[in-house]
């Protein structure tokens, strides 16, 4: 199994408090974890490091056998190909089809085959009526919806989940459980939170538990 | 109260006579302030984003100092930019008191630490997730930054209105720096006090009624963007 992610004695500090302290960590290629804690655990801290939006305070990561110096323009081209999704995501103003062709127009890409694109993505989490809505009139499983679109759309190397099947109607749950779980066989590495233990087994994937900012257990 | 109804009266009159005087005193009025709110909108507006989203250790310093900008009386900023401009000063051989040019430098210096300001308060109360979003679709800082703008540009735009309505209501910046030339410097407001100490107070009111109603869109277009 490929190495992705090689995480050794990385910390993050917000002043006395430590969100993580993590000894070492590996993720390999094209799997999906879960990874579990309780609130405060440094689940989405963690996430944030790995998407390289948050440096750590000490530390060294590893991706794909490269170090991640994080003044360098490594962690921009690092950047973007890993996607983190928020749990309550954020959408800009305009509609559905500016939102999910947004990474696309950041990365240069136009036309009509990135149009093409985004019908697809949407059409996968079953938006594909709501392209020319006004993303700011959507409900919140819509929203994450759209914001699945707005990844996807993407093919990163690596999707980050922070709680995506929070806090919407089950049938959304279940339609973006299914997408995720089609994600590996494409290539895609996911890491996913939740507080939902047995969600790794039904997805087939490895888990990570963090305990206090600890890894407390991990099945890789 | 005959005095103030006659002088009311005459006011329209001249208002709709379009008077040259008053015309050109509009003109010049309107010409320099939109000036000057475009160069202090092409600083403040980074100023403020600047500020408002790195971390540097006088930060607190730089805040205080713009809010304390803000506040510096009109006939200060005149007397600091006559000092520079004046025949004696070190860019008198410009040759620019006296002119729109010396007015549009004062109107500047007075706008742009609003602009700053309100661009500052917009970036504070902006969604703190709208950069991590753009960073992590693959934005730049660059782009990242134009993004977060694009989301906030109803408080940057309040910003730049801001700005402009400081800059048309003010004397004293006209008055030290433009010298009150009519028909070349005389704006509404320097046109207004001289002629109301002339006995022109119709005249004054006529001026005094275009600015109102300039202030009042102004505000009026401040209060829709806020709303937004």
């Amino acid at each position: 199994m490929t190495e992705l992610y090689r995480l050794r004695s990385v910390t993050k500090r917000y002043g006395a408090n430590v969100a993580v302290d993590i000894g070492e960590l590996t993720i390999a290629a094209g799997r999906l974890y879960t990874l579990t804690g309780a609130n405060g655990a440094g689940k989405s801290t963690l996430l944030g490091i790995l998407a390289f939006l948050l440096p750590p305070t000490t530390g060294e990561i590893f991706y794909a056998g490269e170090r991640i110096d994080w003044k360098s323009a490594i962690v921009g081209r690092r950047r973007r190909q890993v996607t983190l999704l928020h749990q309550s995501p954020y959408l800009f103003g305009g509609t559905v089809f500016r939102n999910v062709g947004y990474g696309l127009s950041a990365r240069g890409s136009a036309g009509e085959s990135a149009d093409r694109a985004v019908d697809r993505a949407l059409a996968a989490v079953g938006l594909d009526r709501f392209r020319d809505r006004d993303a700011r009139e959507l409900s919140g499983g819509e929203a994450q919806r759209v914001a699945m679109a707005r990844a996807l759309v993407l093919k990163p190397e690596v999707l980050l989940l922070d709680e995506p099947l929070a806090n919407i109607d089950r049938e959304t749950a279940g339609l973006l459980e299914t997408v995720i779980a089609s994600l590996p066989a494409q290539g895609t590495t996911v890491v996913m939170t939740t507080h939902e233990p047995d969600r790794s087994s039904r997805l087939n994937g490895g888990s990570i538990v963090l305990e206090g900012g600890k890894v407390a257990h991990a099945d890789l | 109260m005959d005095f103030l109804v006659s002088s009311f009266a005459a006011a329209l009159r001249l208002i709709g006579s379009l008077s040259p005087d008053v015309v050109d005193a509009v003109r010049t009025s309107l010409s320099v302030s939109a000036g000057a709110t475009l160069f202090a909108a092409l600083f403040g507006i980074p100023v403020g984003l600047a500020v408002g989203l790195s971390d540097f250790r006088l930060k607190g310093f730089a805040v205080t100092a713009l809010n304390t900008l803000m506040a510096v009386p009109t006939v200060v900023v005149g007397l600091l930019v006559y000092g520079f401009l004046s025949r004696q000063g070190p860019l008198g051989a410009l040759g620019l008191l006296f002119s729109p040019t010396a007015i549009v430098i004062g109107g500047t210096l007075l706008a742009s630490p609003i602009v700053a300001n309100y661009t500052l308060a917009s970036v504070r109360g902006a969604d703190a997730r709208i950069l991590p979003t753009a960073l992590t679709l693959g934005a730049g800082p660059f782009r990242a930054v134009t993004t977060l703008v694009g989301e906030i540009r109803f408080g940057v735009f309040a910003a730049v209105i801001a700005g402009f309505g400081r800059v048309v209501a003010e004397v004293g910046v006209a008055m030290m720096l433009g010298g009150n030339i009519r028909g070349y410097t005389r704006t509404m407001t320097t046109a207004i006090a001289l002629e109301t100490s002339k006995g022109e107070f119709s005249f004054g009111m006529a001026l005094g009624i275009v600015l109102m109603t300039v202030a009042l869109i102004v505000n009026l277009f401040l209060s829709l963007l806020q709303r937004r």
